[in-house]
């Protein structure tokens, strides 16, 4: 949007952009705390906890990856985010895809069904998960994890897929049909590769929210070789309390790095406004 | 001229093949099964099973026998419970009125005061919201704790030894408002991102209209963007409330539910019945309690008006 005002110096412009500015400031301020701790020993950390650090040391980087064996936690979490997006992105593109093109009674009620399942709080269905997994021989495996994480993302991307197909334009695909291909060539050729952006912006979430998952994770992992990133992270805290900060610090900068970087090459697909979609009805 | 007449013809033959065609419906039927799969497997079957699983008596993995409402008699009557109930009411409420109103602030403000300054600032409001929350309490406890804490540092530092005593982890007081406050601090990105693109969707013709009219400011804001979000807006409000309805990372993760009852929510009641007591039945009950109050929250909110404008 343009600005409202004119070009001339405006007080309340100045005002909303120095509390703007102090927003962002105690958003990330926080975020930067652990690197001020995580250069220290724990003794230089006890008694001048805010000065910088005399040295840099990665010793507390390389303890913090041992003792918390973070290596094979990564790998692990790893997996459970390219099975998680693997099994959320296709199906939610496919479903949204049929919702915005192919409206029929019955797809709506199809719609709507996987829109509900937006509002289902995980929480309530933990233990039959549990349970179910047990059952399929899938407790304390990965997949086991990943699948009924994808299930309840499905809903989200569907309706994001949905609103972004409805807003391309319909003649691309009456087009392709009269150029005699099929509707599995108009959507895998035409249709699926213009829905690029909600895509990235897909895989991108999607792999954060894998990547920063905790509850399902405890519930659902149980031995320490399948202990995933956040499960020893959390662990670690546990054990130590704000005991060994430093050590601790080094412990959540690696496990929120991948995230972070993330973020940062694929931010301007987050802002673009394709989450705008959601829940558009 | 022909070739439209032409390019007519041929559109409507293809419409028309496409009403009776198996192959089409076969195409809809493959496409929607992945996720309607998904869901019946993984959320519709199981939320029944937590229904049926909420009137057994049932401890670990064996047989169960019916038992009525025995369960949600057992959670009425138990402190514990009331008090995690109260206390995800008390979460959505302060949500509601205080993340949603912030979120709106920072969503308008960033779009009509878009300059060189505020203009970089967008991604960072969303980047507390990508944390794991493993370290975002971390963060927190961190922040708060009355040992090594970053304020009571600062207290003593600036000799404000009033404030280097307070406890905001161990005070049962306090606690819920350290949560509240970290809670806060990560979770108000998406609603200002989602706000944000609602109102760049709005057509740039009303914006100009108003600015004509005169409507400058919060009377801009609050006259002419405010209705057109009204409809996100309360979106936002369902989403906030069911948030606290599944909360869990923070509360648990800082401070186990403690000291006493003071944070226990529903999803620490929960986890502690099922997961540690392995009192399925009962833990299944506060599900459906975590359903049912979601499940009003949601037709209410959506029943209350329409659609919303944009659409």
């Amino acid at each position: 949007m343009r600005q409202l005002h004119g070009p001339r110096v405006d007080l309340g412009a100045i005002l909303i952009t120095t509390v703007l500015v102090g927003f962002a400031l105690a958003v990330i301020v926080p975020l930067v705390l652990p690197f001020f701790f995580v250069f220290k020993t724990r003794l230089e950390y006890s008694y001048n906890p805010w000065s910088l650090p005399k040295a840099i040391r990665w010793d507390n980087f390389i303890q913090a990856w041992k003792s918390v064996q973070i290596g094979r936690g990564m790998l692990n979490t790893f997996i459970v985010c390219l099975g998680a997006i693997a099994c959320t992105v296709p199906p939610a593109a496919m479903a949204g895809y049929i919702f915005a093109r192919y409206r029929s009674r019955v797809t709506e009620v199809f719609f709507y069904i996987i829109l509900a399942g937006y509002f289902v709080p995980i929480q309530m269905v933990l233990l039959p998960l549990y349970k179910m997994s047990v059952s399929f021989h899938m407790a304390d495996t990965l997949p086991g994890l990943f699948l009924p994480m994808a299930a309840f993302g499905i809903s989200f991307w569907t309706m994001i897929y949905r609103s972004f197909f409805r807003s391309l334009p319909g003649e691309l695909a009456e087009a392709s049909r009269i150029d005699g291909a099929g509707h599995p060539g108009t959507f895998f050729r035409i249709m699926l590769p213009l829905a690029g952006p909600a895509t990235v912006l897909a895989v991108l979430l999607v792999f954060i929210g894998a990547w920063s998952d905790y509850l399902l994770s405890l519930i659902m992992i149980n031995s320490q070789s399948h202990f995933t990133m956040q499960l020893r992270v959390a662990q670690f805290l546990n054990a130590y309390g704000v005991d060994n900060m430093p050590r601790y610090s080094a412990a959540a900068i690696i496990s929120a790095a991948p995230t972070v970087i993330l973020y940062t090459i694929g931010h301007r697909w987050v802002l673009k406004g394709t989450l705008a979609g959601a829940l558009k009805g | 001229m022909a070739d439209l007449v032409r390019a007519g013809v041929v559109l409507q033959r293809v419409r028309r093949r496409q009403n009776g065609d198996v192959g089409r419906v076969v195409f809809i039927a493959l496409m929607l099964l992945p996720a309607i799969a998904a869901l019946g497997v993984y959320m519709y079957y199981p939320i029944e099973q937590t229904f049926h699983l909420s009137f057994m008596r049932s401890a670990g993995l064996g047989e169960a026998a019916f038992n009525g409402l025995e369960n949600y008699k057992f959670l009425f009557s138990n402190d514990e419970f009331r008090a995690g109930l109260l206390h995800v009411f008390l979460w959505a409420f302060w949500s509601v009125l205080i993340q949603l109103p912030l979120s709106f602030f920072v969503a308008f403000s960033l779009i009509a005061y878009r300059n060189k300054v505020t203009q970089p600032l967008r991604a960072i409001y969303f980047l507390a919201n990508i944390m794991p929350s493993a370290i975002t309490a971390m963060i927190g406890l961190f922040i708060f704790s009355n040992t090594n804490g970053v304020l009571a540092a600062f207290a003593r530092k600036i000799n404000w030894t009033w404030l280097g005593k307070v406890d905001f982890i161990g005070d049962p007081s306090l606690a819920f408002w350290a949560i509240f406050i970290v809670a806060t601090w990560t979770y108000t990105g998406f609603p200002i991102v989602y706000l944000m693109a609602r109102m760049e969707q709005i057509p740039m013709e009303i914006r100009e209209a108003a600015e004509l009219e005169g409507a400058r400011g919060w009377r801009y804001a609050w006259h002419i963007i405010l209705p057109m979000v009204a409809y996100p807006m309360r979106i936002l409000a369902v989403l906030m409330t069911i948030g606290s309805l599944k909360l869990f990372d923070l509360p648990y993760l800082m401070t186990r539910g403690g000291p006493g009852d003071a944070t226990k929510t529903l999803g620490i009641i929960l986890y502690n019945q099922g997961f540690v007591n392995w009192q399925y039945g009962s833990a299944a009950a506060v599900g459906v309690v975590i359903f049912l109050c979601s499940l009003v929250f949601t037709i209410a909110q959506f029943s209350w008006q329409g659609k919303g404008d944009l659409e």
